[in-house]
């Protein structure tokens, strides 16, 4: 009798530590995937760091400037020419429209009229 | 044979008894040992916790620097160091010798002193590094030669931001400008940037527009360049916040170079330089005579002979030898009608304003490096008379700047601030200097000096510019020179309703055939401002209002360019 509960008791602690060291063991692996994945992470905000201070030093005004006027021939924006929307002509569209609740002429009809 | 039995039985159930306290034995023996086998593999150890806590404790991260626009101006960046343990080193002579030549730079001798110096563990190879030549030491393969990371400060705009930004020393503590701020006085704001838990933190904006910024040293490296000036610097404020959207001071330098002793020539000359900013203080006089009700726009005043005080003569530049309405006393820059006021106002009244602007007082910003304003220390009538138009009379720039800024948004003086801050936050911390209509008065002034006066050049056609020019002669051992001038311009636009207030100041600029000779304000500093006002309204978002002769002047502009 006493053969067997040793025996039973035995093969209980032996399944409790295997079971145990697989648990172990996945949590260690998951262990390592998630300092990985940190040290990852690390390493890309260090990246996305460096990247935008790169982003930066290479959008300097200063630099720009120098290319536009090389490469694009611009200039100094000057006063007249910011125009609000009030200032702009009219559009088609809008005139088309105007026109169109009064009569039911064609597009052609208005812009003979226009003319 | 029955008592045998029954002795035997009990024997048995003895044994029985013994043999069942043993089972119990080997059940609790197997039962400690599944507990701590649950204990050491499912329970994470208990010291390890607190180690890992206190070790995030014990760093507060340096937050980034950004401009008003989310543009990085300073940032940290990983970087590899090179130290060694010269007492694993097996060959020192080796050592220094293989070193040496993969880094040229690292002064043998210098390494070898500081390697077979005894009893050290610990000594720099070199501190930061770049990437590959940190493999290329490590791929030496000497004992004993290692390598950590470190945090480096770069400034991706480089010398575009320098005087405000400032810089940190190779273990990254605040020297100069917000960096120091953000080390010192500045250390609960940047505290509070941080973000609880995680080795990162939010960035500390500032108000700066790196655009902005660029024009405004752009435009004053050129007139240097073109004036021979020995230096010059500007200043862009929003007039209802004290907001610096930028600070210009040439010469500048360079935050990223390796050696950081930078020379007195670089200094922040807007805000650790005191000047005497000449005429451009009648602005304070003009304002402090309406304040007081001395006088009001149809007063006049004779500027017929030169005025007397004590032993003294009092002259004009442009002399006029006839009597001056208000705005011409203001476009004609007139000394004796400015002495007039101040006169008016008495020697008490002038201090208590000048105390009242804050002239008196050394103007506090985040910026550390800031000098007090020199006055005269004995107040007499004459004093008081050429004080009025700037004479003995030295301040920063920066507070120059503040005061006009003060009068003219309404007579809400504020304290100039390099972060961001909203209206709301500005109209809590003002404080009401002059009146409303004394406000009103000087913004006249202010724009008729710019449509007839000596600040002509820098009335950009839309932009309703309005401002003050200054020629200062320069002390030169002792005495006033008249070869050596400061010339400067402080103005607003747009003048109707004023949003932005800007500074401009060149260091001895030298006349030039084009300006027929002159070397004053008006032909050197106030066509910079005016250049600089062309480039920065439209990215401030000032909508420029033309009449039918600005669009003429515009056109006529245009074809002299081209022509």
């Amino acid at each position: 009798m006493l053969k067997y509960a040793n025996f039973a008791l035995v093969l209980g602690t032996l399944v409790t530590a295997s079971v145990l060291y697989n648990l172990e063991h996945e949590t260690r692996s998951n262990e390592r995937t998630i300092a990985k994945s940190k040290a990852e992470m690390i390493d890309n905000v260090e990246a996305i760091k460096l990247l935008k201070a790169e982003w930066s030093s290479l959008t300097r005004p200063e630099r720009l400037q120098r290319l536009a006027e090389q490469h694009l021939g611009m200039t100094h924006l000057q006063p007249d020419q910011i125009v609000t929307a009030q200032e702009l002509p009219q559009r088609l569209q809008d005139l088309v429209k105007a026109e169109g609740a009064a009569s039911q002429g064609t597009i052609d009809d208005i812009l003979k009229k226009m003319q | 044979m029955d008592e045998q039995n029954i002795i035997d039985r009990n024997r048995g159930l003895k044994g029985q008894n013994r043999i069942r306290l043993l089972g119990l034995f080997y059940v609790m023996f197997f039962c400690v040992i599944g507990i701590q086998l649950v204990r050491h593999t499912v329970f994470e150890p208990e010291e390890g916790e607190a180690k890992r806590i206190a070790r995030q404790a014990d760093r507060v991260p340096r937050p980034d620097i950004v401009d008003r626009n989310g543009v990085v101006l300073a940032t940290d960046v990983s970087v590899a160091s090179l130290f060694a343990d010269p007492r694993k080193i097996l060959d020192i002579e080796e050592a220094v010798e293989l070193i040496s030549s993969t880094m040229p730079d690292v002064d043998a001798a210098d390494l070898r002193k500081k390697l077979t110096a005894p009893g050290r563990a610990f000594v720099w190879i070199k501190r930061q590094v770049s990437p590959e030549e940190r493999d290329a030491v490590y791929n030496l393969g000497i004992p004993g030669v290692a390598y950590i990371n470190e945090r480096k400060r770069v400034y991706p705009q480089g010398r575009l931001t320098a005087h405000t930004v400032g810089y940190v020393d190779v273990d990254t503590k605040g020297i100069a400008g917000i960096e120091k701020y953000l080390d010192n006085a500045g250390a609960i704001y940047t505290a509070s940037l941080a973000e609880p838990g995680r080795p990162m933190s939010a960035p500390a904006q500032l108000a700066m527009d790196v655009r902005v910024q660029h024009a405004l040293v752009d435009e004053i490296a050129k007139a240097i360049v073109k004036f021979k000036a020995a230096a010059g610097g500007g200043i862009v404020m929003d007039i209802e916040t004290g907001e610096i959207v930028a600070l210009a001071s040439l010469p500048d330098f360079n935050p990223n170079a390796e050696s950081k002793s930078f020379g007195k020539d670089q200094q922040n000359r807007m805000l650790s330089g005191v000047y005497e900013l000449g005429s451009v203080v009648k602005a304070v006089t003009f304002a402090m005579a309406f304040d007081y009700g001395v006088m009001n726009m149809n007063s006049k005043f004779d500027a017929r002979y030169p005025l007397v005080v004590g032993n003294a003569r009092i002259n004009d530049f442009h002399a006029q030898r006839r009597v001056l309405t208000v705005p011409e006393v203001f476009t004609n820059s007139s000394n004796i009608g400015t002495a007039k006021m101040a006169l008016a106002v008495g020697i008490e009244g002038h201090k208590e304003f000048l105390g009242r602007v804050g002239l008196l007082d050394r103007l506090l910003t985040e910026v550390p490096e800031t000098a007090k304003p020199l006055l005269p220390k004995r107040w007499g009538r004459l004093v008081s008379a050429t004080a009025a138009f700037g004479h003995g009379f030295a301040v920063q720039p920066l507070q120059g700047l503040s005061v006009v800024s003060g009068i003219l948004n309404g007579g809400k003086l504020l304290q100039p601030t390099f972060m961001r801050r909203t209206k709301e936050e500005a109209d809590v911390l003002a404080k009401q200097v002059v009146k409303q209509s004394v406000s009103q008065n000087m913004r006249e002034l202010f724009r008729l000096n710019a449509t007839e006066g000596s600040a002509g050049k820098a009335d950009i056609p839309g932009y309703r510019v309005g401002g003050k020019t200054g020629t200062a002669e320069k002390v030169v051992r002792g005495r006033y020179s008249k070869d050596h001038r400061l010339a400067s311009f402080i103005g607003a636009f747009p003048m109707d309703n004023p949003r932005y207030a800007i500074l401009v100041m060149l260091d001895e600029p030298k006349p030039l055939p084009e300006t027929y000779g002159f070397a004053t304000s008006g032909w050197n500093a106030v066509p910079t401002a005016g250049n600089i006002i062309a480039r920065i309204a439209p990215l401030l978002g000032i909508v420029p209002v033309l009449t039918d002769a600005d669009r003429v002047k515009l056109e006529k502009q245009r074809k002299a360019k081209k022509g």
